[in-house]
């Protein structure tokens, strides 16, 4: 194969990639937008009002996590009791949403007030519970209910502190 | 010997065809849910994690889709060779750091998960037929330069 054939397959494979990449952006440029502008995580606005008027918890990063627990937040695990059990963020309630009665989620509203923020988590992104539970905390009520999508898996990964068996 | 090559040829095509537009076309459906994959790699910064999900997934289904149409073959296998090592040097990054996570490869928003153990083995085959087609692929190019040459 000579060098003018290669480099011709080199240019038509970066037309491609720029046309892909063009097509990708223009379908997506305003997600691209919100995410460079920061307005996908929250700052100073805790939970989201969609149009609807909906509730929705707001997604934080690893490192929020770590400053709201440090400052009085409440870490929520949504996985079931068993993955609780094995491993969890450290100082973390266990309200598992697939399990969930009335009665535990009555003693949780009792013991937890509703000012306190929450941090709800799962087994990372792609795992909607942590979500899902977010949204019933704040229809229970809670102003500030935020969801750390990297969820316990990034927690530890990063080397946090974990908690192990039930507290 | 020769229908034998043309015959593995294009059975590699459309294989990898599929593979791609597949792959493409589930991520393309929920943008939000493979940037989200694309973070638990923890490799790019967070905005760029959106910017990787909002473009790769339509390159994957344009250059599957050249393979599909027997179009343009060399160039799409040269981007998918590219995508692929960088997938593969993602996925031994995921490895070495010893980090739990779903690829995100297909179905970013559910499915079963898979690991990066087993991803980084799916590409080394990936990688393997994209080789084989290369050297299968009839050389056009060869053929026209012939063509350019003057007759003596």
């Amino acid at each position: 194969m000579n060098s003018e054939l290669l480099k011709r397959i080199l240019l038509e494979a970066c037309v491609l990639i720029a046309f892909g990449a063009l097509v990708g952006l223009t379908i997506n440029y305003q997600l691209v937008l919100d995410a460079f502008a920061g307005r996908l995580v929250s700052t100073a606005v805790e939970t989201q009002e969609v149009a609807t008027g909906e509730l929705l918890p707001m997604p934080v990063l690893l490192d929020e996590v770590a400053q709201v627990l440090e400052n009085g937040g409440l870490a929520v695990d949504a996985r079931n009791s068993d993955s609780y059990a094995e491993g969890h963020i450290a100082g973390a309630v266990s309200l598992p949403l697939a399990e969930l009665d009335e009665n535990e989620l009555a003693a949780f509203i009792q013991q937890t007030p509703k000012t306190r923020i929450l941090i709800v988590y799962c087994s990372g992104f792609g795992c909607p519970d942590s979500f899902d539970l977010g949204i019933l905390l704040l229809e229970q009520g809670y102003a500030d209910v935020r969801v750390f999508e990297g969820g316990y898996p990034e927690w530890r990964d990063a080397g946090y502190l974990v908690g192990g068996g039930v507290e | 010997m020769k229908n034998w090559r043309s015959l593995l040829y294009h059975l590699s095509r459309l294989a990898l065809a599929l593979v791609f537009v597949y792959a493409g076309a589930v991520k393309m459906n929920d943008v939000v849910a493979f940037a989200g994959h694309v973070a638990a790699y923890q490799i790019l910064p967070y905005a760029l994690n959106y910017l990787v999900a909002a473009t790769l997934p339509y390159i994957e289904f344009l250059a599957g889709m050249l393979l599909l149409l027997n179009a343009r073959v060399r160039p799409a296998l040269l981007t998918i060779a590219a995508m692929n090592l960088v997938f593969m040097l993602a996925l031994l990054s995921v490895l070495a750091r010893g980090l739990d996570i779903d690829c995100g490869c297909f179905d970013p928003g559910g499915g079963q998960d898979v690991g990066a153990g087993m991803a980084l083995l799916r590409d080394i085959g990936l990688m393997a037929l994209i080789v084989l087609m290369w050297q299968l692929r009839p050389c056009q190019g060869a053929v026209d330069v012939a063509a350019e040459e003057p007759s003596p």
